[in-house]
């Protein structure tokens, strides 16, 4: 049997569970899907949604302790009901709550534990995981090693959540009820919280959208922040910009600006000078928009786009609000 | 009777001068010695030059300069009289009686006069006319001085007239000989002792511009850290200042509203010496902030008159900070880039592969190829100077030289060596010393002017010496055949590194003029360029968080001045620094010439390598 | 406080990598090495730390020989002492094993925290400062961007997906996983640098009873190589190619 772990906050499945349901289809069946928690209707609401998926049951994992997610308490419920189940094989969504207690999981259950894959091979008749090492640049295929149940860790959009198979109609869902040891749960955490807007803090956006000269006047700059919006961005310019006073200084990227390392960035109307360079080069993924084929900003752009920005940034943003 | 009198007035007078003389000498004594003397010849000649000839004092500043030789001149010329008079009052010996004297007192007579007018000159220049470089107060010691000498030369001339034996005569003997007792004794605390140490100075000061010894690990030496740390030559220099300005007034940072002012550096060092606050840190002396305003580009050493290296002050105080791990953040950034990537931008080496790769470019072997070109990380990972590059492999290639690069280069440590980590900048050179002897090159060929000075200059020290070459000089030899017709107008930025330290200042105007263009030359030129604000690590620095404007913008006015609408560079930094300062200046229309985003920028090697593609 | 902190050393992020000829693990002889970068940032936390509350940092490391080159950076930037879990094997184990021989190592130390990098740039695993803490019996957290000590106990910040973060209070002596870009580094002063040369490493034995857990079968080049892809086409047609890269294939969005 194939144990997914699945996530939820409140009543809100995260939707890397869908993934790994996905990704325990593809191991094979039966599948059942647990979902810790401390019981109440928003567990219920979310582990119905969760009846839709082709499994076997659902079952809610249950104890007053696992009200809020700490590593301590979820280590201990889920050890219980991994005893209880006896599943062949574990497998989670490589979130940060799953990196926070999954080692530690095996390593009270003394099992193997494979993180961050990307995907499954079946090799001469052995369960092989496929998984980037040396930060991508080469891959590796990993097999466990010792004693099942083996536990597994999928990462983030390996695994495509609408390509889980549904199932003709709801299975059950029942709960599990375990012991968990209030007194012994060391963590005590707070109630989480997004980082107020005052201070701009660039160095930890995920994503980024920043102007430079070819944005040509002050005006202008709404159609970036028109982007920005619809990407769910924060925004950014080159020295001269921030110079002109367009924008404060905080938000200037480059070597006597911030250093900033997001998912995604999207220069525009800038050159590429290397002073600028140095303080995006972290970016994972770079979009260049410019009307110089010959910018230097394209040596470094994974993506880029020879044009008239005043015409394509709306159309982008456009396409991202469908 | 007089006699005793004038042994007393001697004795006490010269004591006190002897008394504090000695304090100084102690201070210069203690000191960690730093002087050298090597390439005696170019001293020796440099001595001539400069203290008997005063060549330099005249050459910055004309009128002023040649006030001063004449002052000079009469004091050298009335030695001989000073002596003679004083040893007959002190009942010595009388020459004064002999033939030879009366002669040697006419030739000396239009000598006083020159330095009357010359000593009026420089008094009424400093009461009334009150130049930038001298300071906001009038200096009262400097009008003392003045009208001392004036004196000395007024009673010389009154003797002509004054019967010795008149009364009238004795005053006039007395008033001379009086004052120049006084004087004696007014010198050494004074501006005024450089009478006594720049002749020393001068001749003590090394050929070589910014020569900043390397740090010796094995004694554990970590840079200057307090005062009792500066070395001989630079406590000689503290007490040799004459405060003239004229490094000030040359300095890049000071002309562009920042704090640093090389004069008050000196100034505070010497007074810093004489209070005798050996245990002083010289963050505190200096004020910390100031000394990372230093661009390292030299002109306050190459103006000084009186041999003053002001580059081992600054540059080893920021030596004894780095070492402490007090570098502004900035810098630690740029060192953690060095040692995980040996690049200055942190920048990953596959970025230097691809260029090298699109280029073609050969891996450097001395039985194929005439030349090794050495990229620096500027070449390695900046797009706008790798397009000068490119121009430079098709001018190599037109004439066919056989030239190739190095598999891996690393940072040559300049940036290291000039912000004060050493440690960072031997482990580079170290490295690439290693590679090198490897490779074995004979010449090495570059764009980048700091990469000339480190591998030519620094790179001496650890014993490796190579013929390296800017690509001006190179291709300036390789094109001498060719003649090109063309009447554009374009400004020349000769780059610090190599108009200054180099004085490589014919070569790329020879190639403009070849290659049919007229040089406008901007108000800061040649060998005394007005600094791009790039280096001494002041390309990463936070310029927005100090007082005045950047350095960038003010050259970069200097240049728009012109009227040219080309700017020609022949330094990755200087056109990184330029460009930016570009981009930061204010669009609109102007009259008399193009609006600033209107300016080309051009490197010297694309310019030529346009103009060889037209002929 | 005695702090402890983690170390890996990994190949240079410059490294272009080499599969050795069984194809299980990379040719070490090529690369070229360096402190893994978020045990960098948990250094420099640990040395923040020590001067604020007082106390001593030990650097801790489980590698081959050449891993000594990491604690001695670690030593030179203001650590106290060292200690290195030598053996040839550990070069390319896997977390349990790594996190057994620091367990080992590190458990009479008695130390009040230790911190290590959340994950390394070589295998990527984010296992082994959790299964370290497991095997000492401590608390732990992940991913931390900000640390406050009190009196017997601590408060962390976490950092969680899309933007939010959760404080967490914990007793000590606990295990802490730090996120990189967490601060500003220092570089190593010379006056350090010389200062290391006197400060003790000490040399442990890998325990016998540490045991893989997982087996490398075969290792390759990814077929994807990094190249600007130019994107054509009406503006409208651009944007949309984009955002379905930038969705599909980059999967930022």
């Amino acid at each position: 049997m194939i144990l997914v772990i699945a996530e939820s906050r409140g009543s809100k499945l995260n939707r890397a569970s869908w993934e790994t349901i996905a990704a325990a289809q593809q191991l094979g069946s039966p599948i059942v899907v647990g979902l810790p928690g401390a019981g109440g209707d928003s567990l219920q609401a979310a582990a119905a949604e969760l009846a839709e998926a082709a499994v076997q049951e659902v079952v809610t994992i249950e104890s007053p302790s696992l009200e809020s997610y700490t590593a301590d308490g979820y280590t201990a419920g889920l050890e219980s009901a991994i005893r209880e189940l006896a599943p062949g094989i574990i497998v989670l969504p490589h979130t940060y709550q799953t990196r926070d207690f999954a080692p530690k999981l095996a390593a009270r259950l003394d099992r193997a534990i494979l993180t961050d894959v990307i995907g499954i091979k079946n090799v001469d008749g052995a369960l092989t995981f496929v998984r980037p090492i040396f930060q991508g640049k080469l891959t590796a295929e990993v097999v466990p090693e010792g004693l099942g149940p083996h536990l597994i860790t999928f990462q983030l959009g390996a695994f495509r959540a609408d390509a889980v198979a549904r199932g003709p109609s709801p299975v059950a869902v029942r709960t599990l009820a375990v012991s968990v040891d209030a007194a012994a749960i060391r963590q005590k955490p707070e109630a989480p919280f997004q980082e107020g807007k005052q201070a701009v803090d660039l160095s930890q956006a995920e994503r980024i959208v920043a102007v430079g000269r070819g944005i040509k006047e002050q005006s202008n700059l709404s159609i970036a922040r028109a982007l920005a919006e619809a990407l769910g961005a924060e925004i950014a310019a080159s020295r001269p910009i921030c110079d002109a006073g367009w924008l404060p200084m905080e938000r200037q990227v480059g070597s006597s600006g911030q250093t900033v390392a997001p998912k995604v960035y999207i220069a525009l109307g800038i050159s590429g000078a290397i002073q600028h360079l140095v303080g995006m080069k972290g970016a994972n993924t770079i979009v260049a928009i410019n009307k110089d084929p010959d910018a230097p900003i394209f040596e470094v752009a994974d993506y880029g786009i020879v044009g008239d920005l005043f015409e394509i940034v709306p159309a982008l943003s456009k396409a991202l609000s469908e | 009777m007089s006699t005793l009198i004038l042994w007393l007035l001697v004795l006490a007078f010269g004591g006190a001068f002897a008394a504090q003389v000695a304090t100084r000498v102690r201070l210069i004594v203690a000191a960690p010695n730093t002087i050298t003397l090597d390439h005696l010849g170019a001293r020796i000649r440099r001595f001539v030059v400069n203290v008997i000839g005063q060549r330099q004092t005249i050459v910055e500043r004309p009128v002023a300069g040649l006030a001063h030789a004449f002052v000079f001149w009469g004091f050298i010329a009335f030695a001989g009289y000073t002596t003679a008079e004083f040893l007959r009052g002190l009942g010595l010996v009388d020459l004064t009686h002999a033939r030879w004297f009366l002669g040697y007192r006419i030739i000396i007579t239009p000598f006083a006069v020159a330095v009357i007018v010359g000593i009026l000159y420089l008094l009424v220049r400093r009461t009334v006319a009150r130049p930038v470089a001298l300071g906001e107060k009038v200096s009262v010691e400097s009008v003392v001085i003045a009208l001392l000498i004036a004196a000395l030369m007024i009673t010389f001339l009154l003797a002509w007239r004054l019967p010795p034996e008149s009364v009238a005569g004795h005053v006039n003997w007395w008033v001379h000989s009086i004052v120049i007792l006084v004087f004696l004794a007014l010198i050494p605390a004074s501006k005024h002792f450089h009478l006594v140490l720049s002749p020393l100075t001068v001749f003590l000061k090394s050929e070589e511009l910014g020569h900043v010894p390397n740090l010796d690990f094995e004694r554990e030496q970590v840079g200057l850290e307090t005062v009792k740390d500066l070395g001989s030559k630079s406590v000689l220099d503290a007490l040799t200042c004459v405060e003239c300005g004229r490094c000030q007034i040359n300095c890049p940072a000071w002309g562009a509203g920042k704090a640093l002012n090389p004069k008050a550096i000196i100034l505070q060092t010497q007074a810093a010496l004489l209070a005798g606050h050996r245990d002083a840190k010289l963050g505190e002396v200096y004020s910390e902030q100031v000394l990372w305003q230093c661009t390292t580009c030299g002109a306050c050493e190459s103006q000084c008159p009186v041999g003053i290296e002001h580059l081992p002050v600054l540059i080893g105080a920021r030596r004894g900070l780095v070492s402490n791990g007090d570098a502004p953040e900035y810098l630690g950034a740029m060192y953690n880039n060095l040692e995980r990537r040996s690049n200055i931008w942190g920048l990953n080496y596959d970025q230097r592969q691809k260029f090298v790769d699109s280029a073609s470019l050969e891996t450097f072997d001395p039985t194929r190829h005439d030349v090794l070109v050495w990229l620096g990380c500027a070449g390695a990972f900046e797009a706008e100077y790798q397009k000068s590059l490119r121009s430079l492999f098709e001018i190599l290639r037109s004439r066919n030289v056989r030239f190739g690069v190095l598999s891996k280069e690393r940072c040559t440590g300049d940036t290291a060596k000039r912000t004060g980590n050493e440690y960072m900048f031997q482990e580079l050179a170290a490295a690439n010393i290693e590679d090198l002897k490897a490779a074995g090159p004979k010449k090495i060929v570059t764009s980048c002017p700091h990469c000339v000075k480190t591998i030519g200059a620094d790179y001496r020290r650890f014993g490796y010496e190579v013929e390296i070459v800017h690509s001006s000089v190179f291709v300036e030899q390789l094109t001498r055949d060719i003649t090109a017709s063309g009447e554009r107008v374009v400004t020349y930025h000769d780059p610090c590194y190599l108009g200054r330290y180099s004085g490589t200042v014919d070569e790329p105007r020879a190639l403009l003029n070849r290659f049919g263009a007229q040089v406008a030359e901007p108000e800061r030129t040649r060998k005394n360029p007005y600094c791009c604000g790039g280096g001494g690590g002041l390309l990463f620095a936070d310029q927005e968080e100090e007082p005045g404007s950047r350095i960038s913008d003010v050259r970069f006015k200097q240049l728009e001045n012109t009227g040219a609408s080309t700017v020609v560079t022949a330094c990755p930094f200087c056109s990184i620094m330029l460009r930016g300062a570009q981009s930061s200046a204010a669009n609109g229309e102007r009259a008399d010439r193009v609006p600033a985003q209107d300016v080309q920028f051009v490197d010297l090697m694309t310019f030529v390598n346009g103009q060889l593609n037209r002929t | 406080m005695k702090i402890g902190v983690c170390i890996k050393q990994v190949p240079t992020r410059d490294w272009r990598p080499q599969v050795n000829d069984a194809g299980s693990w990379i040719r070490e002889q090529d690369a070229s090495y360096e402190t893994n970068e978020p045990d960098a940032y948990a250094l420099e936390e640990s040395l923040r730390l020590k001067e604020k509350h007082g106390g001593e940092v030990v650097a801790c490391s489980a590698g081959p020989g050449r891993v000594a080159q990491v604690l001695r950076e670690a030593l030179a930037r203001g650590a106290d002492r060292a200690i290195h879990v030598d053996d040839e094997a550990l070069g390319a184990a896997d977390a349990f094993v790594v996190a057994d021989a620091l367990a080992a190592a590190m458990k009479d130390e008695r130390f009040d925290l230790i911190l290590t990098g959340l994950q390394s740039d070589d295998q990527g695993f984010a296992q082994t400062g959790v299964i370290l803490a497991e095997r000492l019996g401590l608390p732990h957290a992940t991913i931390i961007m900000e640390i406050d000590i009190g009196d017997g106990g601590l408060r962390v910040k976490r950092e969680l997906e899309g933007g939010w973060f959760q404080w967490v209070s914990m007793p000590l002596p606990a295990v802490l996983t730090i996120q990189s870009g967490i601060n500003q580094l220092r570089y190593a002063t010379l006056k350090g640098i010389m200062a290391a040369k006197k400060k003790v490493i000490r040399r442990e034995a890998m325990p016998p009873q540490a045991t893989p857990r997982q087996k490398i079968v075969k290792l390759y080049l990814p077929e994807k190589v990094k190249q600007t892809v130019m994107i054509e086409g009406t503006p409208d047609e651009a944007a949309r190619a984009l955002v379905k890269s930038l969705r599909d294939d980059a999967r930022v969005i």
